[in-house]
């Protein structure tokens, strides 16, 4: 009906160009049209209302508008319009015909064909013969890479990956040279590296097809949502942790026909399930993520998580309710000061909860009297023997360092500097302690320490009460990793609000902008805050406002764990993300079917500036008794920053150990970093099994191709010569003759006439 | 008046007597008015223990052995006081605080003193108690008691609160002599007795004993001082007739022993 009303096909209209064939200018066209509408509105206006009163109101308007659109429309046919469009010529383009060959195209779906089947059977059914009745053809198959095939009987979905995008640009730069009028692509639209959601046609791919103006014809196979399944969509959790620490992951997924049902999510360690919880699903299609903690265990190394959430009846693909994330536990001993003015409770009671957590170790040092000082976990007997450190190297060494009832005055402005270069340049943790000479009691507030401290202390000297406090969580404290007492946030808070009262507490004054209070203290009628965090430079610091925690302690039941696990918590925190002299971080911790990667190193000295003339390397082992060592690249713009490329070529976990060491023959080792990734190929297949219909869209829009579903592709050999790429002409098609021309001017004259004659003025 | 109404106005009067007495002796538990010292807020509490005596050999002096638990009390104490405020940078309050096993209200006082440990003795739910205490974080200084026999009840006591713990000889080296002070050379601190007798040890205890029970993790909680008697030395320190070897030896024990319970 189209073509017959409108004389040429659909692409024509598309793809073309409107242009006339007229001597004349157009601006003359669009001033007449203009001249003759006004004028007829003119004599609408004066005439007819008042000759024939029948016509009224709008009427007269209405038959100004068919006139109007009568005159406008015969004008136009003298100025001779016609539409210009770009064809290929016959026979002397290519086109390229790519059939995904990914495992995701073996997926049978409700018919009981798979999906490459069904595109294989689409081209020996009359596609292909009908392309090429025009064109040459080529076959290509895609999956991890592209290449071509000879035959349809040649493809087979046994790739374990779908690289579309690369795969086009691939073929973009090897067609240089040959006549490719466009491209066909069969795919379910099953992208590797294509989140949920997303388009996924990267930027560069798209400008390549541009540069030639290529059209990218798809052909979408699949379901575009599956009936029944549950997905996992991604696994939210730190690549690295320190032994006996809890740790936290997210884990997202989405689900299709079991909406109000009850999962169940689990963490396994190779076949011990180390965490699981029950969780009810959302609606249809709706990302779902989900808290999960589990112990990291007591056994340093790297480990592979597996992250799942357990199949459901009638489930149509169970290849994608697991994933596994690399973990590498460390055993890692990572030292903290902690500088003590009197000695008092809670400090002993901080050194026992350290005395059980073996990543940590407590260098102190304690004032016992006016002259004496009282060191315990000292590596050596000069360590600390002159008090605290007024070297930088001597101070950067610990991960963290706490003060408690300790005076300003007691710190020298030289000493005080160097606990704002430790925090803001060396990248440390402070914690300062309540106490009778802490926060504004001891002076803080008026020294030039003062910016360090996450609130604005209060005046005055005395605000370090001996008085009973109890603690509650804020919304913010609920589920943080320093507080979480319990996993469940809601308990937790619980937890808090019952625990026994503290010893005594401190007015640590209002949080400045960017802290965050995670608990306060309700001592009497007023509500203070007890435990404020916030970043400086390149570091944190923090506020516990008490001395008294220890009562937790010693008034909770026996073996009760909330004093320990806070303590651990608080000071793991502290020290966490506490550079060493050597920080290693990689491109990515998952390798998704390609093994390329990209490790960046930062050294530093033992001042922490920069370490620009370091040897670094890494040694590399993975599966099948993989052992690599590789050198590192300083870099040019940045001191101390050195890179290495890498190949993980085969499929499995790694573990790299890299090591930086001074330059010379003398080389001494400046520091060691570890980490773990890991490389899956096939897995990805699994996932987002459905027609990604949305990709495949946007990449036939982007590129002037158009998305086709099987059944209806009956055009598609026809539609797909208007290209202006490969050898292509431009024809001009005239559009006066046009059916549906002479139709809308018939129709235009009978229906005011008819108008006329049902009103009554004719 | 008849006989029976004798007998009792004699039984009223005499538990008036036992009454007043008891009040007496249990009225300056630490609570005063709000200006006493006894009410000043401190970190540090020194903590003397009362217990209920067993009477196992009580003789003629079985009256005062039944309050055993104050012997010195509270003179040691204070004098013990004021040498910890001069010497240390402790916040101490500068009166004595009695706790009791019976109830949990010990748990705020992590570090208690008890003499004539012989002649405690505890109900089960005390036992489990000052178990729960030290295993916890809590510290006990024992002191003043003499001899094999002492030793054997200080033992039935202990073992009924630490079964599976065991006994050990302090030697000079450990922590525990060096936390403020280096005590190295250890002698036998007697009681005021050496003043009149000039002999150090009491009952067959001639040798000092300086012993220990450990936790799992081995950190002290239990400090022996067997076969001497510090609170005498404090005690009796302001003594010109009393050597100043003892008392100083006693304070910087004594010194060394709070402030390795406030660290370890």
């Amino acid at each position: 009906m189209f073509e017959y009303l409108l004389k040429y096909p659909a692409p024509v209209f598309l793809k073309g160009r409107i242009i006339f064939l007229s001597a004349w200018p157009v601006w003359l066209l669009a001033i007449l049209i203009v001249v003759f509408s006004a004028s007829l509105a003119v004599l609408t206006h004066r005439r007819i209302s008042d000759t024939v009163p029948k016509l009224r109101n709008w009427r007269p308007w209405v038959l100004w508008m068919m006139q109007s659109a009568f005159l406008s429309l015969i004008l136009l046919l003298l100025w001779q319009p016609a539409m210009t469009v770009t064809a290929l010529n016959s026979q002397q383009n290519i086109i390229a015909i790519v059939v995904d060959t990914s495992r995701s195209m073996a997926i049978q779906d409700q018919d009981g064909n798979s999906r490459e089947t069904a595109a294989l059977d689409l081209l020996r059914n009359g596609l292909l013969a009908g392309i090429e009745k025009r064109f040459q053809v080529r076959l290509y198959r895609l999956g991890k890479d592209l290449s071509r095939v000879e035959g349809v009987s040649n493809l087979q979905p046994v790739e374990t990956a779908t690289h579309i995008n690369s795969g086009l640009k691939q073929f973009v730069e090897d067609t240089a040279d040959l006549p490719i009028g466009a491209v066909l692509l069969l795919s379910d639209g099953g992208q590797n590296s294509v989140e949920m959601g997303e388009a996924g046609v990267a930027m560069e791919t798209l400008q390549a097809l541009r540069n030639r103006r290529l059209p990218v014809h798809t052909i979408g196979f699949g379901q575009p949502e599956l009936r029944h399944d549950l997905e996992i969509e991604n696994v939210s959790v730190a690549p690295s942790a320190m032994i006996n620490s809890r740790v936290s992951a997210a884990i997202s997924f989405v689900q299709h026909g079991y909406v109000g049902q009850t999962a169940k999510i689990t963490v396994r360690d190779g076949g011990k399930t180390i965490s699981s919880q029950e969780v009810k699903l959302v609606p249809n299609g709706v990302l779902q993520t989900e808290p999960l903690y589990f112990a990291a265990g007591s056994a340093a190394g790297a480990k592979e998580l597996r992250f799942a959430i357990e199949p459901l009846a009638g489930e149509e693909n169970l290849k994608n309710n697991e994933v596994i994330r690399p973990l590498l536990v460390s055993d890692k001993k990572r030292r903290i000061l902690y500088v003590e003015g009197e000695p008092r409770w809670e400090f002993k009671f901080i050194r026992r909860a350290e005395d059980e957590d073996a990543t940590v170790q407590l260098a102190s040092m304690l004032r016992t009297s006016e002259n004496k000082v009282y060191r315990q976990g000292i590596a050596n007997q000069s360590e600390l023997a002159d008090g605290f450190p007024v070297r930088p190297e001597d101070l950067f060494g610990y991960a963290g360092i706490i003060i408690g009832s300790v005076d300003a005055d007691y710190f020298t402005p030289l000493q005080r500097e160097l606990l704002r270069e430790y925090v803001d340049r060396r990248g440390g943790g402070l914690l300062f302690l309540g106490g009778r000479g802490s926060l504004s009691d001891g002076g803080w507030g008026t020294s030039s320490a003062n910016e360090l401290f996450p609130t604005f202390l209060p005046a005055g000297r005395n605000n370090f009460h001996r008085n009973s406090a109890t603690v509650e969580l804020t919304p913010d404290g609920a589920d943080s990793p320093i507080t979480r007492l319990l996993d469940d946030p809601s308990k937790n808070v619980q937890r808090w609000k019952k625990l026994t009262y503290l010893a005594d507490y401190q007015d640590a004054g209002s949080p400045k902008p960017g802290a965050t209070v995670l608990a306060q203290m309700n001592a009497g009628r007023r509500k203070l805050p007890l435990l404020i965090t916030e970043n400086y430079g390149h570091g944190r610091t923090a506020i516990l406002a008490t001395g008294g925690t220890w009562r937790w302690q010693m008034s909770e039941a026996l073996g009760d764990p909330s004093h320990d696990l806070f303590w651990q918590q608080l000071l793991r925190w502290l020290i966490a993300d506490t550079p060493g002299e050597v920080s290693v971080s990689v491109s990515e911790h998952t390798l998704i079917d390609e093994g390329n990667l990209r490790l960046t190193a930062q050294v530093r000295d033992p001042q922490f500036q920069p370490a620009a003339d370091a040897h670094v390397t890494a040694h590399l082992i993975g599966p099948e008794n993989t052992s690599a060592w590789i050198d590192f690249v300083p870099s040019q713009d940045s001191p101390g920053l050195y890179t290495a490329s890498w190949s993980a070529d085969k499929p499995g976990g790694y573990l790299a150990e890299i090591v930086a060491e001074t330059e010379g023959k003398q080389k001494q080792e400046i520091g060691r970093d570890v980490l773990t990734f890991r490389r899956e190929d096939g897995v990805a297949e699994n996932f987002h099994t459905e027609q990604n219909r949305t990709f495949l869209q946007h990449l036939s829009s982007e590129t002037g191709g158009q998305y086709w579903k099987p059944d209806g592709i009956k055009d598609l050999a026809q539609n797909i010569s208007y290209s202006e790429a490969g050898i292509s002409v431009r024809s001009t098609n005239e559009l006066w003759n046009m059916p549906i021309i002479f139709l809308l001017l018939l129709g235009l004259s009978v229906g005011e006439w008819l108008l006329r004659r049902r009103w009554g003025v004719i | 008046m008849k006989l029976s109404q004798i007998a009792v106005v004699s039984v009223m009067a005499a538990v008036c007597c036992a009454g007043l007495r008891g009040y007496q002796r249990v009225a300056d538990f630490g609570f005063g008015n709000d200006d006493s010292p006894t009410n000043i807020k401190a970190e540090f509490y020194w903590s003397r223990l009362a217990y209920a005596p067993n009477l196992q050999g009580v003789s003629s002096f079985g009256y005062w052995r039944s309050y055993a638990w104050s012997r010195d009390y509270p003179k040691a104490d204070r004098q013990f006081l004021i040498a910890m405020h001069r010497l240390t940078r402790i916040d101490g309050r500068p009166t004595e605080q009695v706790v009791t096993l019976d109830s949990d209200d010990i748990f705020n006082y992590p570090w208690i003193y008890a003499v004539q440990v012989q002649m405690w003795s505890f109900t089960d739910k005390e036992a489990k108690r000052l178990r729960e205490y030290l295993l916890k974080g809590g510290f006990l200084m024992v002191d003043d008691f003499h001899g094999t026999e002492d030793w054997e009840n200080f033992m039935n006591g202990m073992r009924q609160v630490l079964p599976d713990y065991p006994v050990e000889d302090l030697q000079s080296g450990d922590e525990i002599f060096h936390t403020l002070y280096d005590v190295d050379n250890k002698i036998q601190i007697p009681g005021e007795h050496w003043v009149r007798t000039r002999r150090t040890y009491e009952k067959d205890g001639y040798q000092p004993k300086w012993r220990a029970i450990r936790d799992d993790k081995g950190r002290i909680i239990v400090a022996i001082c067997h076969n001497m008697h510090l609170g005498d030395a404090w005690e009796w320190a302001d003594d010109p007739n009393y050597p100043e070897e003892f008392a100083s030896m006693a304070f910087r024990a004594g010194l060394d022993y709070i402030i390795y319970g406030m660290t370890h």
